[in-house]
């Protein structure tokens, strides 16, 4: 993966990182919605990872099933997390 | 003769690391969803534990985790160009996966003032065995870090980077479901 890539990257991962914590600041009791966002930011910065650091966006086959996993596990994360509100 | 291609020839570095990195992201994916299912049971119990976490340690520990594997990267692609460049960017990769030791250990500590241990309550066994497994991992990482600095070949340091990635990746799913989900 080229430099510029890479650079453009950890900008990306670190104003992810910021969004994150500064979320958790502003609206921690928020309940689902604060929940659903901090994974959604999560999946994001999991993209990029495997996208630029671990090179799969000349993968785009491999990159496909491993978004797919990370869909799957942060919906579930999110299914368990509702969870007590359904009992 | 022709010429015959494998979708597999596609991945980036060697099929085993990828063995290895789906089989750890398995392996922690299991172990979150457990915690998971472990919290829809007690919600209120484990948010009045997840209170005595240090979100902003967890949050600092992210970015300097994704920070090192920057650094990481960067000695792959100078490894044709300079060793010595490869060397200081690999140095550079393992002094941020020290700080993040350190940072986890002072969590650690903290945690020990107030008297909390493993058995002190089901949230803490988890707290105690995902960040700690995980801690492991960045361990292993830097041993092999320090062992491609005098030994590193091309193929090594793009296997020993894909590990630090995937150690990267563990910890960016791992720190909002322990840390933040209540």
């Amino acid at each position: 993966m080229s430099n510029t890539i890479l650079t453009r990257a950890l900008v990306l991962l670190i104003a992810l990182s910021m969004a994150t914590t500064a979320f958790a600041g502003v609206l921690p009791d928020a309940g689902e919605v604060f929940v659903l966002t901090v994974l959604v930011l999560s999946g994001l910065k999991s993209f990029v990872i495997l996208s630029d650091y671990l090179g799969l966006r000349q993968a785009p086959t491999f990159r496909g099933g491993f978004t797919a996993f990370l869909v799957g596990f942060l919906g579930l994360a999110a299914l368990l997390y509702a969870l007590p509100f359904a009992m | 003769m022709t010429d015959q291609t494998s979708v597999l020839d596609e991945l980036p570095g060697d099929l085993m690391i990828w063995v290895l990195i789906v089989s750890e992201l398995l392996v922690f994916g299991a172990g979150l969803l457990a915690f998971l299912g472990m919290r829809a049971m007690d919600p209120a119990g484990f948010a009045a534990d997840q209170a005595a976490l240090n979100r902003v340690a967890g949050a600092a520990n992210t970015i300097v985790l994704v920070t090192s594997g920057y650094c990481a990267a960067r000695a792959v692609n100078a490894f044709d160009h300079s060793l010595r460049a490869m060397r200081l960017w690999l140095a550079a990769a393992m002094g941020f996966g020290i700080v993040f030791l350190v940072v986890k250990w002072y969590e650690y500590a903290e945690k020990a003032r107030h008297g909390i241990g493993i058995e002190t309550s089901d949230f803490f066994t988890f707290y105690y065995l995902l960040t700690g497994f995980h801690a492991l991992h960045v361990v292993a990482g830097l041993i092999i870090f320090a062992l491609l600095m005098r030994w590193g070949t091309h193929r090594n340091l793009e296997a020993g980077a894909a590990f630090w990635h995937m150690v990267d990746l563990v910890w960016v799913l791992l720190f909002p479901i322990i840390y933040l989900v209540h």
